[in-house]
């Protein structure tokens, strides 16, 4: 299963937004928008990794830091992201990262459904049934 | 880049769902209509450029044509105004084209709000008299009639901007109720004034105002309907006695509460003295866009200085490896997503350093 983890993302956000919408109307049921977003988090993470080749550069002042189940949620201020055309700039930003290494087993969340700080892999325990 | 990057995933997306649809014995249309109340939001949220050319053009073309009916308005108003300019007019009603283009067309109060909010801070009437818009603590704008200056009359108009209040002298009621919004900024666009009546009685004004107000919002009526009404009320009403309907008194014209509710009252008497309490105050009431510069002062929290965006910048990606030394920090990201500023960011590989 792949992260979950983008689903808190402008793109992630209007589908879960639209599949509630159907849901309200009970144009499907939610176990059908369930399978939506699992088959959205696959090929969002394909495509993120297929797709996308540019690099960024960041810099800028930490202030808070935290590790918990593998995931790191940083909270940067005055932060500079540089890319190779562009520059922006933020007073503050918040970035949660999993574990890039393995893929996480995101099933554990499938309960929380939306999980706001993207927190995406629970634990790393063996499931018997990934949901 | 990315509105590609963003299409290809709601492509797959779709595909690969359509059996799953289909399994569920869900209809093909549904799908359709998810995948355009998808691309709808994206479209929305502004964080992709470019995702819709063709619906951004069509966009832009109803824009502009929005833009050419307010056009037309304004000349309308303009020759209007000028004829009364010699008789001693003293009621003045401030009307912004652009709500009643919006009462003609949508009877809406909504759409009219987020523009309402740039008058200009002075008005002048055409009995030659300025007229100072006040701004009390609850946001309410009031005017305030300066006595007797023999003032040249102005006129502020933005072509196609429309967001200078016109003057006319409009002194019948339009018809309509009042359609009432939470949140709404705005309601009334209209101000009436009469000679040697200041801002005192302010029982009278929000009472008449908020008589005026609910018969000027939801004008169905186009101007021209209330141009022919305007001229013939005039002569009665020019006596300085206020009478029960017809207010000498103030409209609130702009502000975050309408000229209705209750709370004007007492705002607009202690407004000298509890400027500055109210103002945060007020300011939470409403949503209203134009109130957030004035009580910006009040926050604690730091606003970006350089956008005016209210997201809450997001990075979500994953690591490949995380490095400290004493408090010197080095990040190697990859696969992210970012929101910053209210734009979308992709990135495969990100590198940062930052100081704890």
């Amino acid at each position: 299963m792949a992260y979950q983890l983008y689903r808190n993302t402008t793109l992630g956000n209007s589908l879960q937004e639209s599949l509630d919408e159907l849901i309200q109307t009970q144009q499907i049921t939610p176990q059908l928008a369930l399978q939506v977003l699992l088959q959205f988090d696959k090929a969002i993470n394909t495509a993120l990794a297929n797709r996308v080749r540019n690099r960024v550069n960041f810099k800028g002042s930490l202030n808070t830091y935290r590790f918990c189940d593998n995931v790191w949620t940083f909270v940067l201020n005055d932060v500079e992201f540089r890319e190779v055309t562009d520059l922006v700039k933020v007073d503050k930003v918040k970035i949660v990262a999993c574990d890039g290494k393995s893929e996480g087993d995101a099933a554990g969340l499938g309960s929380t459904g939306t999980p706001s700080s993207g927190v995406a892999v629970e634990r790393r325990v063996f499931r018997p049934a990934s949901h | 880049m990315k509105p590609k990057l963003y299409k290809s995933v709601i492509e797959d997306v779709i595909n690969e769902v359509r059996e799953l649809f289909l399994d569920e014995g869900v209809d093909e249309q549904v799908l359709l209509e998810l995948k355009t109340l998808w691309e709808n939001k994206l479209m929305q949220s502004k964080a992709v450029e470019g995702f819709h050319t063709e619906e951004q053009a069509a966009l832009q073309a109803a824009q502009q044509q929005q833009q050419q009916q307010q056009q037309q308005q304004q000349v309308q108003q303009v020759q209007q105004v000028t004829q009364p300019a010699q008789t001693q007019q003293q009621q003045v009603i401030v009307q912004d084209p652009k709500i009643l283009q919006h009462m003609s067309a949508t009877g809406m109060v909504s759409e009219c709000t987020y523009r309402i909010t740039s008058w200009s801070p002075l008005l002048l009437c055409l009995s030659g008299q300025i007229l100072q818009v006040v701004r009390a603590p609850n946001g309410a704008q009031y005017i305030i009639q300066q006595p007797q200056q023999q003032i040249l009359l102005q006129q502020q108009m933005q072509p196609g901007g429309v967001q200078a209040p016109v003057i006319q002298q409009v002194l019948a009621p339009l018809q309509g109720g009042l359609p009432q919004q939470t949140g709404v900024i705005i309601q009334p666009q209209q101000i009436v004034l009469t000679p040697g009546n200041k801002v005192q009685g302010n029982t009278q004004v929000s009472a008449a105002t908020a008589a005026q107000v609910q018969q000027a919002q939801g004008a169905a009526a186009p101007q021209a309907a209330v141009q022919p009404q305007a001229q013939q009320q005039p002569q009665p009403q020019a006596q300085p006695q206020p009478q029960p309907q017809q207010p000498p008194m103030m409209l609130q014209v702009d502000g975050p509460g309408d000229t209705s509710s209750e709370e004007d009252e007492d705002e607009e008497e202690e407004y000298d003295e509890d400027e500055e309490e109210e103002k945060d105050k007020d300011g939470g009431e409403d949503g209203q866009v134009e109130e957030e510069p004035l009580n910006s002062g009040d926050d604690v929290s730091d606003e970006e200085d350089q956008e005016l965006f209210d997201t809450e910048n997001v990075v979500v990606c994953q690591y490949d490896k995380i490095h400290r030394s004493k408090n010197k920090w080095k990040f190697h990201l990859k696969d992210g997503i970012m929101n910053l500023n209210g734009r979308d960011y992709v990135f495969s590989k990100a590198i940062g350093d930052a100081e704890w």
